[in-house]
């Protein structure tokens, strides 16, 4: 092997900076010009996810069963008074109970997701959050289904309390969310009943405080705080009818103004565990017709 | 020795992804920058540039961002930091406190440039983000410094030969 002195390394490593530099270009490139068609599937991140989700899963399983370990340790600390023998029952019996309610939770959680799933009108597909996005810029999730299982580009990501986001990344056994909070993510949606209300509007991630905005709704249609928010599927994304959220904050606008709405997701996304992929694909759109009347020359 | 390298990248990257999960708040610390910035100190510019682009790159993977941008930013970061490190004395632990600090908020400013190049506007208000990242990086930053001395400072590897050549020893004079 030949052995390369500093100078010889250091003389090289520009070509290396530059050779590096010029393929991270070339990826943002390629990424930023994917990522300019809707449908673009984001293919290369799509992989990476897919060769790193077996150990992310693990991770995440270990993670939690770590931190509910340290955390019986900590209470244990405090109890300085009583004696070893009730010290070791009491925190044998203290992770008795945290496995079990962990397990109680785990199974209610599924439980709604069942009956979600049993009482909705799309097919749905449960599925684990394995990830959280790394950058503190953008808000998505990686979760442990995908083109294997039917999964596709853009189809709604819910849990029983509310819409979660949609799927912007598709591997055969992973696919990575754009949660409803992140400032790019955007539903159409109505306070209120939709068909009884004309409180229409598009929500859109505020991307702090984990808040949502809703813009766009007539200054002149009544709106109070603690409105529900729901859906109207003409986003062509979202089915109609999912709860949103519950309004917040509200400013009340004017003939001229629209309302200043805040919304609280009803989903917990700063939780999730369990969410569910609906295998929804919305209604055609009838094409616009290609010359309008007035168009016509005379 | 690159083997231990690529185990504490890859634990990094996958740590950031689940860190988020137990409290928002972590997301402001970039342990894949910490690493980096590790590597970049020791004095191998090589070394240092492939760890940075590698460790950027796995992170892009599992973000939201473009692909590439990360791995952009940690490159530039290693090589600045490795070129500093061959003119200014930086071994003193409290020397390496301004430099994870500087690297954040590079990371942060180059990484939200190159979006807005690319037409790719990183909505989040930027001075409150990269403040809190330059804050919670460098704190958990200098900590995770002294871990990583554990295994991969120049006195821990002499240490380990020295432990392996005296079991060694032991060994012979017990078949004696």
């Amino acid at each position: 092997m030949a052995i390369r002195t500093q100078r010889e390394i250091r003389q090289r490593a520009p070509l290396w900076l530059t050779g590096l530099l010029v393929l991270n270009v070339a990826l943002m490139a390629f990424s930023a010009h994917q990522g300019g068609e809707k449908t673009g599937p984001l293919v290369a991140q799509a992989w990476a996810q897919a060769l790193f989700a077996p150990v992310q899963s693990a991770l995440t399983g270990a993670g939690g069963t770590g931190v509910g370990f340290f955390q019986h340790l900590a209470n244990l600390n405090h109890a300085a008074t009583e004696n070893e023998q009730l010290k070791r029952q009491l925190a044998d019996a203290q992770t008795e109970l945290h496995n079990a309610r962990a397990v109680a939770d785990e199974n209610e959680r599924l439980k709604r997701l069942l009956a979600f799933k049993d009482e909705g009108a799309y097919k749905s597909l449960p599925a684990r959050v394995i990830a959280r996005d790394p950058s503190e810029w953008w808000n998505t999730v990686l979760v442990n289904v995908g083109s294997a299982s039917g999964v596709e580009l853009n189809m709604p990501v819910v849990t029983p309390d509310g819409i979660v986001g949609r799927v912007i990344g598709v591997s055969p056994w992973t696919a990575q969310v754009l949660l409803l909070t992140d400032e790019r993510a955007a539903a159409g949606g109505v306070v209120g009943q939709l068909g009884q209300s004309q409180a229409l509007g598009a929500v859109r991630g505020l991307g702090r405080n984990g808040l949502l905005e809703m813009r766009y709704v007539s200054g002149l249609e009544p709106v109070k705080l603690g409105d529900y928010v729901l859906t109207t599927g003409q986003d062509g994304i979202y089915p109609p009818g999912l709860n949103v959220g519950e309004v917040v904050e509200f400013k009340e606008g004017s003939a001229t103004q629209p309302h200043d709405i805040k919304v609280k997701p009803s989903a917990r996304l700063n939780a999730l565990e369990e969410v569910a992929v609906l295998l929804y694909h919305p209604p055609p759109r009838t094409a616009p017709t290609e010359t309008l009347p007035n168009m016509r020359k005379q | 020795m690159k083997l231990k390298i690529g185990v504490c990248v890859a634990l990094a990257v996958l740590l950031q992804t689940t860190l988020r999960h137990y409290w928002q708040g972590l997301v402001y610390v970039d342990l894949p920058l910490v690493v980096v910035t590790y590597f970049a100190l020791r004095r191998d510019v090589v070394l240092a540039l492939v760890v940075g682009c590698v460790t950027g790159l796995a992170t892009d993977a599992f973000s939201g961002g473009l692909l590439g941008a990360h791995g952009f930013s940690k490159t530039l970061i290693s090589y600045l930091i490795a070129a500093l490190v061959t003119r200014v004395m930086l071994d003193n632990p409290l020397a390496r406190i301004p430099v994870i600090a500087g690297a954040a908020a590079l990371d942060a400013t180059l990484y939200v440039l190159l979006h807005q190049i690319f037409r790719q506007p990183v909505l989040r208000p930027f001075v409150e983000t990269v403040t809190y990242k330059v804050i919670a990086t460098t704190v958990v930053g200098t900590f995770l410094f002294y871990l990583l001395d554990i295994f991969f400072s120049d006195r821990a590897r002499t240490r380990r030969q020295f432990a392996f050549r005296r079991r060694a020893a032991r060994r012979s004079l017990a078949r004696r």
